[in-house]
């Protein structure tokens, strides 16, 4: 039994110090793992826990407690913000998490902004920021992981994605405009998280990805509203994991320029050779979630194996995982982890 | 772009680069100009403005352009077809019928939305059913439109399964021999479909016209 905790152990980690082994975790947000497997065994269930702290807290720690991961992690949506923001939220069933069913906005030029401060007291806001306080309260031991969803994303929630998408090139002005409002609201939500007893922040943002983008946007929106937030969250003094979705290949050069202290990758991506490319890189991932739903144990075994031996520093799934994974393949992982 | 003198294809060409350059005003005036020159509105479009879209979709595949340039690209072209299409004499023989959809659970419509506008370019009358759709409604409306393709789009591991379960509908309805059905999206591999009973897979949409041409012509 290794006398680190899974909390230090993770810190240290993203501090780029020496540790015993690499944590195994799963951030929730985007890639959560409130599976049904675990909601049928624990009682806590969704589309409940998305409203209450209690509940949130619950399933949080029934997760960890089933699946092995060695992390807290809330919310279970990415849709706390757009919500705050304005936008229609339909908030799904046990199986099917929550998404946008109206964005509020036609356009970036059609926005309205409204004052941060009191936009962080409404919504679900205080439910999550309970939560986590309530985890850090009663797992000293453990991280607790306030997901975040990313600037590019939460902007295309609130203005209708494919005008959105045009007029990151056609109305550049309005569309910083929207993203720099997003952010500052983002850095408002993380903070509360933080003072709420959040051990770390992770931002997943699967609109900003190099496929849909390209490079240059990538540039110009992903990376810089990325590292507004993420700058704005480290002045708290709490680390930062970012996730970037789908293939890296054509913003491969932008990676490094991300202010965050790990990134999470994409099952296709081989996060050896980018590590062997940008070695002050610490990476996270990429144990294919189509792997793990697909319920063979032997198989998720072997590539865990390989993650560690490439020295991947954090293993965590690549992607959301399908509510029908299975728990033996999610334990196979932990275990194989903890063994290591 | 009023001159008399200019060739038929000179036209075609200004159309396609009006779309390639993602340039609405362009396409517009292009588009009177060609029917000013007495140009049919049908090659107006097939060879201009189709053919416009099919190079940004070329220039999509290459990592020259990505979705906002494509999107900007379309709109291109909707713009000029909006001129042209009230001229054609005929109605273009459509390629085939495409119902179209993100499978229930996913809102993610970017990619589902870029197949869509690639098989309009390309010559399909396509059926949106939008996202979040229930497989049954996919094959509720394949019946009824008497459609020859049912295209399945998911961004997330999560709602995967929708996509068999389509195909098992399909087959329980039996009249699975008379759609073809192919998928895509960002979690999707062409193992994938295989194992679900898909007949054809396409990593993105410039290449799920080109899939679809292929399955309807067998």
């Amino acid at each position: 039994m290794s006398s680190t905790s899974p909390k230090d152990r993770l810190l240290d980690t993203l501090a780029k110090k020496r540790v015993d082994r690499p944590p195994v975790i799963c951030t929730g947000g985007m890639m959560n793992s409130a599976i049904v497997d675990v909601m049928t065994k624990t009682g806590h269930t969704l589309p409940e826990a998305h409203f209450e702290a209690g509940r949130m807290a619950d399933l949080a720690a029934g997760i960890h407690h089933e699946t092995g991961f060695e992390n807290l992690g809330i919310p279970f949506c990415m849709t706390v913000e757009a919500e705050v923001l304005g936008s229609e939220v339909d908030f799904g069933s046990l199986a099917c998490e929550p998404k946008i069913a109206r964005e509020l906005f036609p356009s970036v030029k059609s926005v309205v902004y409204r004052d941060i401060s009191s936009m962080l007291q409404v919504g679900r806001i205080s439910q999550v920021a309970r939560a986590a306080e309530l985890l850090a309260l009663r797992h000293p031991d453990q991280p607790v992981i306030g997901s975040l969803t990313g600037p590019v994303s939460t902007a295309a929630s609130l203005v209708e994605p494919l005008q959105f998408l045009k007029e990151l090139r056609k109305e550049r002005e309005s569309a910083h405009r929207v993203l720099e409002y997003v952010s500052n609201f983002l850095i408002g939500f993380a903070r509360v998280l933080v003072d709420s007893g959040a051990t770390v922040i992770c931002i997943g943002d699967p609109t900003a990805t190099g496929e849909i983008l390209g490079p240059r946007m990538f540039d110009e929106y992903a990376v810089t509203y990325l590292n507004k937030v993420i700058d704005g969250i480290h002045a708290t003094g709490v680390p930062v994991l970012v996730h970037i979705c789908g293939e890296m290949k054509a913003v491969k050069p932008s990676i490094p320029l991300l202010h965050s202290d790990a990134i999470s990758a994409d099952a296709f991506v081989n996060l050896k050779l980018l590590k062997q490319e940008y070695s002050q890189l610490t990476t996270m991932g990429n144990l294919s979630t189509i792997l793990l739903e697909s319920g063979d144990p032997e198989k998720v075994i072997h590539r865990t194996e390989t993650l560690l031996r490439e020295g991947i520093d954090i293993i965590s799934p690549a992607c959301g995982l399908s509510t029908s994974t299975s728990l033996d393949t999610i334990r196979a992982m932990t275990d194989t982890v903890k063994e290591a | 772009m009023q001159n008399r003198n200019l060739t038929a294809d000179d036209h075609f060409k200004e159309l396609a680069e009006a779309v390639v350059e993602m340039d609405e005003e362009r396409a517009v005036a292009a588009a009177h100009a060609s029917l000013e020159s007495g140009i049919d509105a049908y090659d107006a479009i097939q060879q201009g403005l189709s053919a416009g879209m099919e190079r940004a979709g070329q220039l999509f595949e290459e990592e020259e352009y990505f979705i906002p340039e494509l999107l900007m690209c379309s709109d291109a072209m909707y713009a000029g077809l909006e001129v042209l299409k009230p001229h054609l004499k005929k109605t273009a023989g459509s390629r085939g019928t495409v119902v179209i959809g993100v499978i229930e659970g996913d809102t993610h419509d970017i990619g589902k939305n870029m197949v869509r506008i690639m098989f309009e370019t390309g010559g399909f009358n396509v059926i949106d059913l939008g996202r979040d759709v229930p497989p049954q409604r996919f094959v509720d409306t394949a019946i009824d439109s008497n459609a020859d393709i049912i295209a399945l789009s998911t961004l997330m591991t999560t709602t995967m399964d929708g996509m068999g379960t389509v195909v098992r509908l399909l087959n329980e309805a039996d009249i699975r021999q008379g759609i073809k059905v192919m998928v895509g999206g960002g979690p999707i591999s062409p193992g994938f479909a295989k194992r679900i009973g898909a007949d054809g897979y396409a990593v993105n949409a410039a290449e799920a016209v080109k899939v679809a041409r292929e399955l309807v012509a067998i």
